[in-house]
């Protein structure tokens, strides 16, 4: 079942004379359990992709569905609570609040979302299965750019959304944890029924891909 | 220090419960300026609430003393402030040669028993008894007889006192005079009102730059966080809660600054010598620690309204 439905979506960037058009008709949908890679060169547009499909950036013409519901047709507060609730982003900086701990992280979550969120069990097994169980007390800045990465990671699957979004999530990352990482999402993917987009230049990560699609000048094409 | 001045003025009045005071009309409603007659004084009809009183400043000097500049209050010794004289130490005057003194007289190292001269005549006055903050005009007073003030002011024999005190309104209209009510006194007081102006507007400046220091500072620590807030409302933080704890911040910051500046009081309190005029009445230190707090408040609008305004999208990036 299709959790992500892009349909015709288009989005154009006013700048008084000048406008880019960042998107073009672009059509995609994602399967709880899939992992899909969306790729291509600096400003083809990833970013606005992943940001319009999170329901942070309303698409000029055309239709974001999460789980059915349509983005546009939603308050700017129901939209906080979908993102809350639904999305999980993994975002390249500032992903983690610098001054609380790991732990504090996932308790802020508990402040604003009281229900839904992984068990105490489920959240030690996540941990553990990142590697991250004894590092619950450091701030972010005490971590390594990969810690820290599989913490963020720890953070948006908190909240077990249905779709994670990551931004080039091994930008920081040797070909070991590349690998590790790759192997995490394509496993949360297929135990967890989460459908996760991954918008990188990293050609280490195809082989975790269920799918890959290219972006070129705003336009999306499905990789045969 | 406000109202520690401002009591510095006013004590002495505030122990005479001054609710109306008749002055001579030309006196520019000043009781050191004022003079009535014994004609006008008979004329008034006086009650047990009223007690006329002659009001001269004086420099008074012990021998090997330091002078102290004071203001004479002569009284009558059948009326009714003489007999509510709020004594501390020692007794009221029995003899025209005996007065009574506030205690800024004891730090100057006065003592009971002490002979004192007056203006520099040749004669001398014995303190007999204290008063505790009796001041008027920023000076401490010492009380004595009427007979005394007539001397020290050298009047006309015809000329009786400065003026009548009541302790209601009391409005005789004799000729000549005119009767004040006690804020229209107050305020004409030898620079009171000039000296409760400049610590208003000290005190409103003091407001106005906590203000400026407290909404600078929440600024700058917003914008610090701003694109971890940023990141916040990416993922679906409503900006209420982001908002609420900027403001909670906000009042605990303001709140224990509060704290610390009351113990700050309270210590400089007790270590201030006795002779600077300070005051702390919990009629000031409320007001202004709620007004604190409100500046606090009004400190966080503006961060607040940058984090409600915030673009989540500015927390992503490329
Ligand atoms: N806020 C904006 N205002 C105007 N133009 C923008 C804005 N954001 C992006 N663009 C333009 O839209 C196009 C797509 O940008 P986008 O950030 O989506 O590219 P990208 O594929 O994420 O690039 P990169 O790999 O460098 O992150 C670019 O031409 C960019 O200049
Ligand atoms: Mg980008």
């Amino acid at each position: 079942m299709s959790v992500l439905t892009l349909t015709n979506v288009s989005k154009t960037y006013e700048h008084g004379e000048a406008s880019v058009q960042a998107l073009r008709n672009v059509n995609f949908s994602i399967d709880a359990g899939e992992v899909i890679l969306i790729m291509g060169p600096s400003g083809a547009g990833k970013s606005t992709f992943l940001t319009t499909a999170g329901g942070l950036l309303s698409p000029t013409s055309g239709t974001v569905q999460v789980e059915g519901q349509e983005i546009s047709r939603l308050s700017p507060k129901e939209r906080d609570a979908l993102r809350l609730h639904k999305i999980g982003f993994i975002l390249q900086a500032y992903n983690l609040v610098p001054y609380l701990t790991i732990s504090e992280q996932f308790k802020l979550v508990d402040h604003v979302k009281k229900e839904g969120n992984l068990s105490a069990d489920d959240l030690q097994a996540l941990l553990a299965q990142l590697d991250i169980s004894n590092l619950v007390n450091k701030y972010p800045q005490e971590l390594s750019g990969g810690q820290q990465q599989r913490a963020a990671i720890a953070r948006a699957l908190y909240a077990d959304p249905a779709v994670i979004m990551a931004d080039e999530p091994t930008a920081s990352l040797d070909s070991e944890r590349v690998a590790e990482v790759g192997q995490l999402f394509k496993d949360l993917a297929k135990q967890r029924q989460k459908a996760i987009i991954l918008v990188t230049h990293d050609d280490r990560l195809t082989k975790y891909a269920d799918h890959i699609y290219d972006m070129l000048d705003g336009r999306l094409t499905k990789r045969q | 220090m406000s109202v520690g001045l401002a009591n510095k003025n006013t004590s002495a009045l505030k122990s005479w419960h001054l609710q109306t005071v008749v002055l001579n009309k030309h006196s520019n409603v000043s009781l050191t300026q004022s003079l009535l007659t014994q004609d006008q004084l008979d004329q008034a009809k006086l009650s047990k609430k009223e007690a006329v009183v002659g009001q001269t400043p004086v420099a008074a000097k012990g021998k090997n003393l330091t002078t102290v500049s004071s203001q004479f209050i002569g009284l009558n010794k059948d009326e009714y402030i003489f007999k509510n004289l709020p004594i501390t130490r020692g007794r009221k005057p029995k003899k025209d040669t005996e007065i009574v003194v506030d205690d800024a007289f004891a730090q100057k190292g006065y003592h009971l028993g002490d002979k004192i001269k007056l203006n520099d005549t040749a004669r001398k006055y014995k303190i007999v008894g204290w008063v505790h903050h009796n001041e008027i005009n920023i000076a401490p007073v010492v009380y004595g007889s009427l007979k005394t003030w007539k001397k020290l002011r050298n009047v006309m024999p015809t000329v009786a006192a400065s003026g009548i005190v009541s302790k209601r309104n009391f409005k005789p209209g004799i000729k000549g005079t005119k009767s004040y009510q006690q804020q229209t006194f107050i305020q004409k007081l030898p620079g009171y009102r000039d000296q409760n102006m400049t610590f208003m507007m000290m005190i409103v400046f003091l407001f106005v730059i906590s203000l400026i220091i407290v909404a600078v500072f929440l600024y700058i620590l917003t914008m610090q966080k701003l694109p971890n807030f940023a990141v916040l409302r990416a993922q679906g933080i409503p900006s209420k809660v982001l908002v609420s704890a900027t403001i909670w911040q906000s009042l605990i910051l303001v709140l224990s600054g509060v704290v610390l500046g009351l113990a700050g009081l309270a210590l400089s309190a007790k270590f201030m010598p006795a002779a600077v005029p300070m005051s702390f009445s919990p009629a000031i230190w409320i007001p202004a620690s709620l007004g604190m707090v409100i500046m606090g408040l009004i400190g966080a609008v503006l961060p607040a309204v940058k984090i409600a305004r915030l673009n989540p999208l500015s927390g992503i990036g490329g």
